[in-house]
């Protein structure tokens, strides 16, 4: 028989990054972190480098993380996890190490790091939490900054409308070095979520997680609708699920038709200015990587499941 | 020297006020300095800004302990904020809100000022703005600056930032303060609890300043220490659980940022209100309509 996958009914519930920090409310980024950690549980080290995470979470000398937290300086988190995790086995212990990145940390600065630590296949957890901007400085944009988006650096007037650049293919950069595992999540695909945390826990080598994680206060949004826009993203998009193992692609969810992305750029004030042209362009984009995700190269072994099963679990919600 | 401190939430204004009461002082041909409060907290969390103002060099860079005005942007923050801690004597308070000074409880008896910026902001601005028309209370509540400087400072100010006729409006909203202001006395009958902190020297750190899960001083430290820190006081909604409705699927026990939801031992929840923010996330996932967003603090 098949072990069952986890899903959120099954996982363990135990917070490791409780109540009581001073994330934004609605800050998909607390979302993230707290479900990676809930799974991979107490015997787990944690590093963050300068990001929104490391601010909210832990101002010394309070922290909301219940398991052992470190930092260091803002490049540093693969080189950092590495070092934990190699000091860790040589005492003989098997406790987790993650690093958790922001975008900022990941896709610009903190990349040469990565890079080495996924080229050495260093045995270590990589979590890329990204809310497609600096945060934590008050938004100026990053390699992740999606094509149109308003920050600080890529200002709206009459010169300029928002970033002029797409979103960087984080995933491909990772991929390339051939790591053990490689997965999008997505906060508003739960189950999905949980089955590939619940896989990177189980793997050796160097392993990267890469969140989206929508941020009410860079985007400009309300923040109830935050898992509204972790769906749409995925329903327009802006943002697919897929793992690569192997070298194998797999798409772990396949929306059923493809939504305009003005219905995810409509709810952000970050898009608020985008002209028409501004918008096509994007969407154009957004058609060709579509065709290219969903019909050609990555083709799905699994059956696409609607999204209503993909979120659903346990007995109680059938027929729903 | 005029000392200010200003009580907000993030994402209020209060930083910008503080900015624009400084510039006002310059244009009256004094000196004055502005700042923010530099902490870790976010959108909705209480916050601290701060303003000085003399007629000579400002070199002290503190924040503000003992201020002559304190600043109060949203009543509710008098319930969970000493906002009036170190009040000078004969100092003042600045409060938005609809009632009138005497039946504000600061805690202290202190002259204070009240207007329903609030409504001023709604009418002139169209939204809850309130740091303008605020600013036009303050010049009112004490003479350190005239409020012919503080519409000119509101025009350079949120002109420079949001265009020409924003400013203009800005500033008749702090004019429309001015004159709505009332003046009276606060009450004092809630204590005044000031913050727990731990401030070690340097001898007393820890090597490579490790903290362990332990008590220093009057807190709790390192490892999931933040309990300590009760986020359920920035709410302005309020999650309702609707047990009957609930199909226990625990998506919004998922979801929840905060960790503010906790399954029973048959999944269904329960909200802990001392930590839940009032974000609305629970009641979005929600594929049953079981949690429905209130206004206000409280249910
Ligand atoms: C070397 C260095 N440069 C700049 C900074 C300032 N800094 C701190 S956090 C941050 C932004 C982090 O952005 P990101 O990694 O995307 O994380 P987020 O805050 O968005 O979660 C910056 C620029 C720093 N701490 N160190
Ligand atoms: S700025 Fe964005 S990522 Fe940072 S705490 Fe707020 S919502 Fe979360
Ligand atoms: S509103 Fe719901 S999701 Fe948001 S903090 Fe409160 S309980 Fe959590
Ligand atoms: S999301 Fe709704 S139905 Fe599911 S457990 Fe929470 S309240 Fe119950
Ligand atoms: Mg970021």
């Amino acid at each position: 028989m098949v072990e069952k996958a986890m899903t959120i009914k099954t996982m363990p519930q135990e917070d490791q990054l409780g109540s009581g920090h001073g994330a934004c409310g609605g800050c998909g980024l607390s979302t993230a972190v707290n479900n990676v950690l809930r799974i991979l549980g107490p015997d787990t080290v944690v590093y963050a480098p300068a990001s929104c995470l490391l601010v909210f979470s832990a101002a010394y000398p309070i922290s909301a993380f219940k398991v052992p937290f470190i930092y260091s300086a803002f490049e540093n988190t693969g080189a950092v996890i590495s070092g934990i995790s190699a000091g860790l086995r040589k005492q003989g212990k098997q406790t987790y190490v993650v690093g958790i990145a922001g975008d900022g940390g990941t896709f610009d600065i903190g990349l040469q790091a990565l890079a080495g630590a996924a080229e050495r296949n260093d045995d270590v957890l990589y979590v890329c939490v990204d809310n497609e901007a600096y945060m934590n400085t008050g938004t100026q944009r990053s390699g992740s900054t999606p094509f149109g988006a308003w920050t600080t650096t890529t200002p709206v007037g009459s010169k300029t409308q928002g970033k002029r650049s797409f979103k960087k293919d984080m995933m491909c950069v990772v991929a390339g070095q051939d790591v053990a595992y490689a997965a999008t999540l997505s906060i508003a695909h739960p189950n999905d979520f949980v089955k590939k945390v619940e896989k990177a826990k189980a793997m050796r080598g160097f392993r990267f997680l890469h969140i989206m994680t929508p941020c009410t206060s860079g985007w400009k949004t309300d923040p109830a609708v935050t898992y509204d826009l972790a769906r749409l993203a995925v329903e327009t998009g802006m943002w697919a699920l897929y793992e690569i193992e192997n070298g194998e692609t797999t798409v772990t969810y396949r929306p059923e038709e493809m939504l305009p992305v003005e219905n995810y750029l409509k709810l952000q004030g970050r898009f608020r200015h985008m002209s028409k042209e501004d918008i096509d362009t994007l969407q154009r984009w957004l058609c060709k990587r579509w065709d290219q995700r969903y019909h050609t190269d990555m083709v799905s072994k699994e059956e696409p499941k609607g999204d209503k099963e993909l979120a659903m679990c346990g007995e109680e919600t059938e027929g729903l | 020297m005029y000392e200010i401190r200003f009580h907000g939430r993030g994402g209020q204004g209060a930083v910008m006020a503080a900015q624009t009461i400084a510039e006002a002082a310059v244009y009256e041909g004094l000196e004055a300095i502005a700042f923010p409060f530099f902490g870790a907290e976010r959108r909705g969390a209480p916050i601290m800004a701060f303003a000085r103002i003399d007629d000579k060099k400002i070199s002290l860079r503190t924040q503000v302990y003992q201020p002559d005005m304190v600043v109060v942007m949203e009543e509710s923050l008098i319930e969970i904020e000493p906002v009036a801690d170190g009040l000078k004597p004969g100092g003042c308070a600045v409060v938005n809100s609809k009632l009138s000074p005497n039946q504000i409880d600061l805690g202290v008896k202190a002259r204070c000022a009240t207007v329903d910026a609030t409504s001023i902001a709604l009418e002139m601005l169209k939204a809850p703005i309130v740091n303008t028309a605020i600013l036009g209370a303050m010049a009112r509540a004490d003479d350190f600056v005239s409020i012919k400087a503080v519409k000119e400072a509101i025009a350079s100010r949120f002109g420079e930032h949001l265009g020409e006729e924003a400013g203009r409006i800005n500033a008749q909203a702090a004019q429309m303060a001015y004159e709505k202001v009332s003046i009276g006395e606060s009450l004092a009958q809630r204590p005044i609890t000031k913050r727990k902190m731990w401030l070690p020297t340097w001898q007393e750190m820890p090597p490579g300043v490790a903290l362990y899960h332990e008590k220093r001083g009057e807190i709790e430290v390192g490892p999931g220490s933040s309990w300590q820190t009760r986020t359920g006081t920035w709410r302005t909604k309020t999650p309702r659980y609707l047990r009957d409705k609930c199909v226990r699927c625990a998506r919004c026990w998922f979801i929840c940022p905060d960790a503010a939801i906790k399954r029973e031992a048959d999944d269904h929840i329960d909200i802990n209100y001392d930590y839940c923010k009032g974000c609305g996330m629970c009641a979005s996932i929600c594929p049953a309509k079981a949690i429905e967003m209130t206004k206000g603090a409280k249910l």
